[in-house]
């Protein structure tokens, strides 16, 4: 057959007759991407996702049914192609209602596949589900006692009636391991010969070097403790997070490689010049352990001190004295804890002294209320003025609060009421008021403005090269998952570096959503049954107050399964081969670029194989031609005008009464999840994890 | 009782609308005597219903804007009296009449409400199918393409592709079956001189078709035409049939071998089905949708066959053309634009209805000159000409003359001949909306930036027009706009951002007072204007009493006052005031 030549992107290039610009620029390696082009259909030409500019042509032509003339001039990739490209994508993004994964997996820190997992464990595959969970989190069981549950708020099970147990279930899963003596074995990639020092084994410290050993980096993890978890352990008290989980967890990593040096402080008996000389890189995890002060006259007397070292003390030895009677300045979860702790010590009357009202506590409301129920008085309203020995005892000053205007964080100001002082008379006054990073022992970093280390929030990478960092010292006192995410992002960002790549850290795919709860079509939930939350069986309150045995108990096997059921499985179908979201992410489109109405949610589950989700539709038209040219059954096509046209059913009947054999096909000339089969799983686990890619 | 006369009706959907079935009622009722008949439409909709009285000398009397006490005078007085009222008679050669005909050109409307369309005889009476005749009896298919071609003679439907070009490249295909299409789909709002023809002369649009399929060497060919236009496609059967009858359709057409079997095929009223590919997919009986061309319809078109389509005007136009010459025609108009163009005279204009004027003059004589101008104090602002696909064409380039290539630079388009007169009172923003408005529902929903792109930019000027714009909301659009008119199958996408880019380049600062200044100066917005009195007032209280909500107070003589707490933003007191004296604040 006779050769043409053309121009392709200032190349010269040849094509067959007959061949379109679309195919023979794919021969030449250029990629053009099509939603609606398909080999075995007549050329349609309706996404456009594909035109590329013809010189000559006033406007750009669908590459997939333009054929090459000879010495055509094609432009495939410069910015007006490419721009259009972008907008067509947006566009479609802007008219399309789905979610790619579902928005627990999306707002969990950590990534970690949630919606995979919990199904597994409905299904009694307690071991896969552990293993899915320790792909993005290494520290299951812990985590799964104290985490903050950002997923949770996410969940759409709270539109039915209340989210799922999420964070307990990755418990239970982590529990099952241990109780049937099972091993979690994480694979690992061949050595590259390379190692790095991880500077702190806290939670980012230890998530980095889990990562780390998984792609074959040799990990030396220094602590200035004496023993591993950072403020999981120093921070959090055991009826929370019992030690063995802690040592358990900590155990795997050593066993994927890891070489722990406690009792060696960075600045004191290490430097960070040395390490950066003896390792390839350094991470540094290092906390925000300094506790920050009440401004109060007298804080510094003896019997005053702040909630974490008052932890800290405690955990390593729970028998020390306390007095009777306790103050513990503070509202958030270290406050809560210290109280909680005090109660434990053997303290008869503990008081929170708060200076906003209840509803404003950033504490955990559940563990407000453990906390009450234990017998922790309340005293909000109220902040400490200033503090007296007054003979063997305290006596601290307070004066009451009224709530003002809100302040920058959203929250009314608290304001003194004049005249309104009053005392208390204690034996110990604990001030869990805030934590701050101090990173004087890592000189020659570049610092923000609150002294915290500045690090890129994508890779952890610092203002020195082969320096990285990230959890508390980086973002100042957070979750412990947030230290656990960008302990996993730095572990990435380091294995590229030191291989030589571009750094970029774990870049997520395009995702699009439904968007926030209120933004939820109504049918979704509408579509479950109501089924209440599974509780979490704990010890009474009268039981536990006087003892560290841990509070939760956790979830039987049969609670556990009926708590995973209640999963809704958000999330497509096509995540994973979804054309639309390949191409967001290759082109960087965005749904929000364009606001504007969208299509109406209407899923169609009536067929026997088959889901057609009409909201998830890009009007390609593809599955209307297979069926007109390959099934020869006029089954699907086009209504309606504009913006609201849409591929229905013949004659706007159910999916149902449409059924035929080879109908299944649709679902895979579907080039996004409007069409599925029921068979398939909800796309959980991203294909692309990590270690994937490398065994390819 | 005087001598007999006949009496012709106007007859057309325009006609009728205005009230002519009733005068011709009481026309049956009264002058049984008088041979009654009907004629279509004159193109003058500002002076409907028309009646034409011819004396038996041949004498015509036109009698315009006619209603039941006129009739009865000009029964008693003319067609019983032997008298005509003079007064109510149009007079083509002098006053408001002669602007109105001076300018004009009549080749497509020759016969439009001068033959009754329900008779062929008053057709073939005005040297009807000898067009046809000629060209069976004394030319060749090529000749005829040659003559057309040599005519200059462009598509009317709007794009304005050669006519004689379009029919030589059907017959070049070397294939035993060829289609003939008359495009009668006439989607424009606004636009209407299709359906007057065919509703007035439908003969000569079937001895264009036939002429058409002749030279391209077809023998089937399809009307489509609107349902919406039952009048017309009634009367095209009556033509047809009677076309059969004397031979001039059908098997052997006048004795030859040339035979050409017509269809109408009524179209469900989509606007893209005015577009060829979807036109043919819709007659195939499939969803009017756009396919990409290449394959053209000469090569591969009706029913994969090679097809030849040509809207009404074009068609009516041909045996014109046949019967006096290529050249007779081509020394009408400019270089590259011959002949005549009729245009929907619309708007704030004195004179509206159908005018045909010669290529060439300029926009400025049809509206002020043949169009009357605005009608009132108000002065021309724009002239939004081609319809929803079309552009507005400010009042400083009404100079531009009607030529496909001069009114394509203004970023309007010749279009099948909408032109709608805009005065201040009309906001430029809010006419980009409207139009758009009408596109982004017209779109098939096949391309994805006609299907939400349009969409996208009719969100962007809604709230632009409601007061919620921001200044991105210009870039938006621009580039919306541009890459619409890039990445569209058909001519709907392609063109649908026009309102939006030529009131952009013209009128932008209208947009940039709505976003900013919160202001439409037109008074056209509500959320962006209100109305007060100014002191030239004459207290001639008629705008407090057309107020719907009792807005205005004020005495006879006095001036009046607006209470802008209950002013609703209607703009009726503006409307009203014949002093001009309410002015946009």
């Amino acid at each position: 057959m006779s050769k043409l030549t053309f121009t392709l992107n200032g190349k010269p290039a040849e094509a067959s007759a007959g061949e379109t610009i679309l195919d023979a620029a794919k021969a030449a390696g250029f990629f053009i991407p099509t939603f609606c082009h398909r080999e075995d259909l007549k050329p349609f030409a309706s996404c456009f996702v594909c035109a590329v500019e013809v010189e000559g042509r006033r406007s750009l032509v669908p590459s997939c049914s333009t054929e090459v003339a000879e010495g055509m001039v094609v432009n495939t990739e410069n910015e007006r192609v490419k721009g259009a490209r972008k907008t067509c994508l947006d566009l479609l993004l802007s008219d399309h209602v789905g979610d790619c994964l579902g928005p627990c997996m999306t707002s969990c820190p950590a990534g970690i596949d949630i919606p995979g997992f919990v199904s597994h464990i409905a299904k009694g595959e307690d071991q896969e589900s552990l293993k899915l969970i320790v792909d993005n989190m290494p520290l299951a069981g812990c985590l799964g006692r104290v985490c903050t549950r950002p997923c949770e708020e996410a969940c759409r099970r709270q539109l039915v009636e209340e989210p799922i147990a999420i964070c307990q279930l990755k418990r239970f899963a982590a529990d099952q391991a241990i109780a049937n003596g099972e091993e979690v074995e994480p694979a690992k990639l061949p050595g590259i010969g390379k190692k790095v020092a991880v500077v702190g084994a806290g939670p980012s410290g230890l998530a980095a070097a889990h990562f780390l050993l998984m792609f074959g980096i040799d990990c030396t993890v220094f602590d200035a403790h004496e023993a591993p978890g950072g403020m999981i352990r120093y921070g959090i008290p055991s009826y929370r997070l019992p030690r063995d989980i802690i040592d358990g967890e900590v155990a795997v990593i050593e066993k994927l490689g890891a070489e722990f040096k406690y009792n060696t402080r960075l600045g004191q008996d290490i430097t960070l010049e040395q390490l950066r000389e003896e390792y390839d890189a350094v991470f540094l995890g290092l906390g925000a352990q300094k506790a920050s002060g009440m401004r109060t006259p007298g804080e510094d007397l003896p019997g005053v001190e702040s909630g974490i070292e008052f932890l800290g003390k405690v955990s390593r030895d729970e028998t020390l004295p306390i007095g009777n009677n306790v103050i513990v300045v503070g509202g958030g979860n270290t406050a809560i804890d210290a109280a909680r702790t005090a109660l434990r010590m053997g303290a008869d009357e503990v008081t929170l002294v708060y200076r906003r009202a209840r509803e404003q506590m950033p504490a955990w409301a559940e563990e407000i209320d453990a906390a009450l129920d234990e017998g922790v008085k309340l005293q909000t309203l109220a902040a400490p003025v200033k503090i007296e020995q007054a003979g063997d005892q305290l006596e601290m000053t307070c004066i009451r609060m009224e709530l003002g205007e809100p302040d920058a964080s959203g929250r009314r100001r608290p304001m003194p009421v004049e005249g309104s002082e009053f005392t208390m008379t204690v034996d110990n006054i604990i001030a869990a008021i805030g934590q701050n990073v101090d990173a004087t022992m890592a000189p020659g970093l570049e610092l923000t403005s609150w002294g915290s280390i500045d690090a890129n929030e994508q890779t952890g990478q610092t203002s020195v090269e082969d320096v990285f960092s990230g959890g508390d010292c980086v973002t100042g006192a957070d979750i412990a998952v947030n230290a656990v995410a960008a302990g996993r992002r730095a572990a990435f960002a380091i294995n590229q570096f030191l291989q030589g790549e571009a750094v970029v850290g774990d870049p997520k795919g395009y995702n699009h959503s439904m968007g926030a709860l209120d933004e939820v079509p109504a049918d979704v939930p509408a579509a479950f049954e109501k089924n209440n939350r599974v509780p979490m069986p704990h010890l009474d309150a009268g039981q536990r107050a006087k003892t560290f045995e841990e509070v939760e108990t956790g979830f039987t096997e049969e609670l556990a399964r009926a708590e995973a059921a209640r999963c809704m499985e958000c999330g497509c179908r096509d995540a994973h081969e979804c054309s639309l979201r390949d191409f967001a992410t290759r082109y960087d489109a965005r749904a929000d670029r364009f606001g504007g109405d969208r299509r109406e949610y209407r899923r169609d589950d009536s067929h026997a194989v088959l889901v057609y989700e009409e909201h998830k539709c890009i009007q390609c038209g593809t599955c209307v031609r297979v069926c007109d040219e390959l099934l020869k059954s006029p089954c699907l096509g086009f209504a309606g005008r504009g913006f609201e046209a849409r591929i229905k059913p013949a004659l706007d009947r159910a999916m149902v009464l449409i059924g035929d054999e080879d109908l299944p096909s649709l679902a895979e000339y579907c080039p996004v999840g409007a069409l599925t089969l029921k068979t398939d799983p909800v796309a959980t686990l991203e294909p692309e994890a990590f270690l994937n890619t490398k065994e390819d | 009782m005087s001598e007999a006369l006949k009496v012709s009706v106007g007859m057309s959907t325009c006609n009728m609308a205005a009230g002519s079935e009733a005068l011709f009622q009481t026309l049956e009722k009264e002058v049984p005597d008088a041979e009654l008949s009907i004629m279509g439409c004159l193109g003058q909709c500002h002076a409907e219903p028309q009646i034409r009285v011819t004396a038996s000398d041949g004498q015509d009397y036109l009698y315009h804007s006619v209603n039941p006490a006129k009739l009865k005078k000009i029964i008693s007085d003319h067609l019983q009296g032997g008298t005509p009222v003079d007064a109510w008679l149009f007079d083509g050669s002098k006053g408001s009449g002669a602007e109105l005909m001076q300018k004009q050109q009549r080749i497509v409307l020759r016969n439009c409400g001068e033959v009754n369309p329900e008779n062929i005889e008053e057709y073939l009476s005005r040297g009807g199918y000898a067009a046809l005749e000629k060209v069976l009896k004394e030319s060749d298919p090529a000749a005829v393409c040659e003559t057309v071609l040599a005519s200059g003679l462009r598509g009317r439907g709007g794009a304005g592709f050669p006519t004689g070009l379009k029919w030589k490249f059907a017959l070049a295909e070397d294939k035993p079956k060829k289609y003939v299409v008359c495009n009668a789909d006439e989607g424009d709002p606004g636009a209407f001189m299709d359906r007057s023809t065919l509703e007035s002369d439908p003969h000569a649009v079937l001895e264009g078709m036939a002429i058409q399929a002749f030279a391209t060497g077809a023998n089937e060919g399809y009307i489509y035409c609107r349902a919406e236009y039952p009048l017309a496609i009634a009367r095209l059967e009556i033509a047809i049939a009677q076309a059969e009858a004397k031979g001039l359709l059908g098997k052997n057409i006048l004795g030859t071998d040339f035979c050409l079997d017509l269809h109408i095929k009524a179209g469900a009223g989509a606007f893209v089905c005015g577009e060829e590919t979807a036109l043919m997919a819709s007659i195939e009986g499939e969803r009017g949708m756009p396919r990409l061309r290449p394959p053209f319809p000469a090569q591969s078109g009706l029913f994969g066959k090679p097809t030849t389509i040509n809207n009404v005007e074009t068609l009516a136009s041909v045996p014109w053309v046949i019967g006096n010459g290529a050249e007779a025609y081509s020394a009408i108009g400019t270089e590259k634009s011959k002949g005549t163009k009729v245009f929907a005279l619309a708007g704030k204009i004195k004179r509206g209805g159908l005018v045909e004027v010669p290529m060439g003059i300029t926009l400025r004589e049809v509206v002020e000159e043949v169009g009357g101008g605005t009608g009132s104090h108000r002065k021309v602002k724009a002239v939004q000409m081609g319809g929803p696909s079309g552009g507005c064409i400010p009042e400083s380039l009404l100079d531009t003359r009607i030529d496909y290539d001069e009114v394509s630079s203004t970023g309007a388009i010749m279009g099948s001949g909408g032109m709608i007169v805009l005065d201040d009172t009309t906001c430029m923003v809010d006419v980009a909306r409207y139009f758009l408005d009408f596109t982004q529902k017209e779109s098939c929903g096949k391309c994805t930036f006609c299907r939400i792109g349009t969409r996208r930019m009719l969100e962007v000027l809604t709230r632009i027009c409601e007061g919620n714009g921001v200044p991105e909301d210009i870039q938006t659009l621009e580039e919306l706009a541009v890459q619409i008119k890039d990445t569209s199958l058909c001519g709907l996408g392609q063109t649908a951002p026009n309102p939006v880019l030529t009131t952009l380049r013209y009128f932008r600062e209208e947009y940039e007072e709505h976003i900013n200044d919160k202001k439409c100066r037109a008074g056209k917005c509500k959320a962006l204007c209100g109305f007060e009195i100014a002191d030239n007032c004459t207290g001639c209280t008629v705008c407090a009493r057309k107020c719907p909500v009792d807005a205005i107070t004020g005495v006879v003589k006095g001036m009046h006052l607006i209470d802008q707490d209950k002013c609703i933003q209607c703009g009726v007191c503006r409307d009203v005031c014949k002093f001009d004296a309410v002015k946009v604040i």
